[in-house]
């Protein structure tokens, strides 16, 4: 684990997934898609999940604007003093111990005011070694799962070694295929999705 | 719900009638103070002595004419401008503890830089017994608010010492300039806090800024008082017990009113506050509270009437009263009627009752560390229980 850099803060968390606050200043807000990492309750212990959702919230004051020539100082303060904060959603997709990684649902949610940290590619690589984790993906009910399972593949295929990302992808994509082989329409908007890497 | 509204919708329907005519005559009232303006200027103008001598507490007129309106002035490309407000919690008896909190909100935004404007949040807990005792009484309604009044004002203070002086930095507090709340306390206490406050202005003067507050709808009618006074030829019994109620009626028109006349971005004429702590405290430190009323409203939109106060030494400095005077309506127009800078200073001052309870928590949980039995007043304990969450009263 090479560089681990910290988003955000837990806010709100269940098993099933979580909700990061962070600012609109930090560089690194993750996007849609991206693997992130937060301690388990057990030292040692962590969870896994992917981003699908970065929310900010109007108000009235920042509706006032709309429609107004705004000036500089006033766009930075709403976006930097008065956003605070970005909402980031997580949906837990497995847990770890000691090098280990399950792609389950971990058996606690982390706890407020965590840390959550974006992985690095060496953790996505670890992580996707298998492909279990694309049924919970498929089962949440809360997130744009297609979109956002294409999203966590395209991901995970940029963390791997160049000579080594067509094969990933193919691999994936056969997965995919056995998951939903019930539902071709289904598969072929996906791996539409996918085509475009 | 406890509020029985139907038994209120007749009484609801009464006031809206009652005040429908109100209105009327108060709109009357108005035109006729607004003509008296222009009438009475001449005479309005040289009754500055007279009312310095009474106990009257009538607008007291400078060099500008009454009646005289200041367009507009040109602002600097790049100036600064600091905006400070307080918000408190009051102690309770009946809480866990006796403290209380004040919350400076402060905003510094820098005009022509495209700069992130500085957002502050400063709060501070009173809980020692030096703190929430004053010579022997506790610190609570007004007493409070004083303290409010010197922290806004030492963080305006704290931050104009931070900007160059280059007569470009405009700090402006919510509200007043005059500690009106000291009115009815003893003199030594009225001296030792109009000293902290005044120091302030003292280190804002030496740091080259230009200090002003903002009140918006003042009901101040001090600008009528003045008129009604010339209306009667100077005769200041008369004006201070009216033969007639029209008199008392005129004399109680918001001097807002008489203002909404002015073009978008003009000012009134400068006059002098007739405080009593105007006069005792702030003239004796070159401090006197001077005040304008000025149209925030952007053109041809409903007028915006706020009263402006700036100590003499800005009302002295043509320079100063122009990068105030034009600072505000810039910072209003950003978001339309009201300095931009206000409103942020208000917002970062404010403490929703959600932060309320997170900080009524923390000290719970501080009492129970340090080994303090933490507990409501029993009357306390059982108005949270009906007051949140409640469902049904019967």
């Amino acid at each position: 684990m090479s560089e681990r850099l910290q988003v955000g803060r837990v806010l709100r968390a269940s098993i099933r997934g979580f909700v990061v606050g962070c600012e609109l200043k930090q560089p690194d807000i993750p996007p849609f898609g991206s693997f992130v990492r937060a301690q388990g309750i057990t030292p040692g212990s962590d969870i896994y999940g992917l981003v699908y959702n970065v929310s900010l919230e109007d108000d009235l004051f920042a509706r006032h604007f709309v429609g107004r020539d705004i000036e500089e100082g006033v766009i930075q303060d709403e976006r930097l003093n008065r956003q605070v904060p970005v909402e980031v959603s997580i949906l837990s997709v497995g847990c770890g111990e000691e090098g280990t990684v399950r792609h389950c649902l971990p058996p606690h949610p982390p706890v407020t005011l965590d840390w959550l940290y974006r992985c690095t590619d060496e953790e996505i690589k670890a992580f996707t070694v298998r492909f279990d984790y694309f049924r919970l993906v498929l089962a949440a009910h809360d997130a744009p799962v297609d979109g956002l399972l294409a999203a966590s593949i395209r991901t995970a295929a940029a963390a791997q070694p160049e000579a080594e990302r067509e094969m990933f992808l193919v691999d994936a994509g056969r997965e995919l295929a056995r998951l939903l082989a019930g539902d071709p329409l289904r598969l072929e908007g996906l791996l539409r999705q996918l085509q475009s890497i | 719900m406890t509020l029985e509204l139907s038994k209120l919708s007749g009484q609801v329907q009464a006031m809206g009638q009652e005040m429908a005519v109100r209105d009327r005559e108060y709109a009357e009232q108005v035109v006729r103070a607004q003509g008296w303006l222009t009438e009475y200027a001449e005479q309005a103008q040289q009754l500055g002595e007279i009312i310095r001598e009474s106990s009257y507490s009538a607008a007291i007129p400078t060099g500008e004419p009454v009646d005289s309106q200041t367009a507009l002035p040109p602002v600097p490309e790049r100036f600064t401008f600091i905006a400070a407000d307080g918000t408190e919690i009051q102690p309770d008896s009946h809480d866990i503890a006796f403290y209380y909190l004040i919350n400076v909100g402060a905003l510094v935004y820098r005009h022509g830089s495209g700069q992130t404007p500085e957002a502050y949040s400063l709060p501070t807990i009173g809980y020692s017994e030096s703190d929430i005792y004053e010579e022997g009484v506790p610190v609570t309604g007004n007493l409070l608010d004083i303290k409010r009044d010197i922290a806004e004002i030492t963080c305006l203070a704290d931050l104009c010492a931070s900007e160059p002086r280059d007569a470009t930095t405009v700090a402006v507090v919510d509200g007043t300039l005059i500690l009106w709340t000291l009115q009815n306390t003893p003199p030594a206490y009225q001296a030792q806090k109009t000293q902290a406050y005044l120091q302030q202005f003292d280190r804002m003067r030496e740091a080259g800024a230009a200090v002003a507050a903002c009140i918006s709808r003042p009901r101040r009618s001090e600008v009528a008082k003045l008129l009604y006074l010339a209306h009667l030829g100077g005769d200041i019994d008369q004006a201070k017990n009216p033969r007639d109620p029209e008199g008392e009626r005129m004399k109680r028109v918001p001097d807002y009113a008489i203002f909404e006349t002015l073009p978008p971005g003009a000012r009134s004429a400068l006059f002098i506050s007739p405080s009593k702590t105007n006069e005792t405290y702030y003239r004796t430190r070159g401090h006197t509270v001077h005040f304008f009323y000025l149209n925030l409203a952007e053109e041809e939109k409903r007028p915006a009437i706020v009263r402006i106060e700036v100590p003499a030494w800005i009302a002295d400095s043509a320079d100063d009263l122009r990068l105030v005077h034009g600072s505000l309506v810039a910072q209003a127009r950003i978001a339309g009627d009201y300095p931009y800078a206000l409103i942020r200073a208000d917002e970062l001052a404010f403490i929703s009752t959600k932060e309320r309870d997170a900080f009524e928590n923390m000290i719970t949980s501080s009492l129970v560390r340090a080994g303090v039995p933490a507990a409501l007043s029993p009357k306390k304990y059982y108005k949270t229980l009906t007051r949140r969450g409640k469902r049904k009263f019967r």
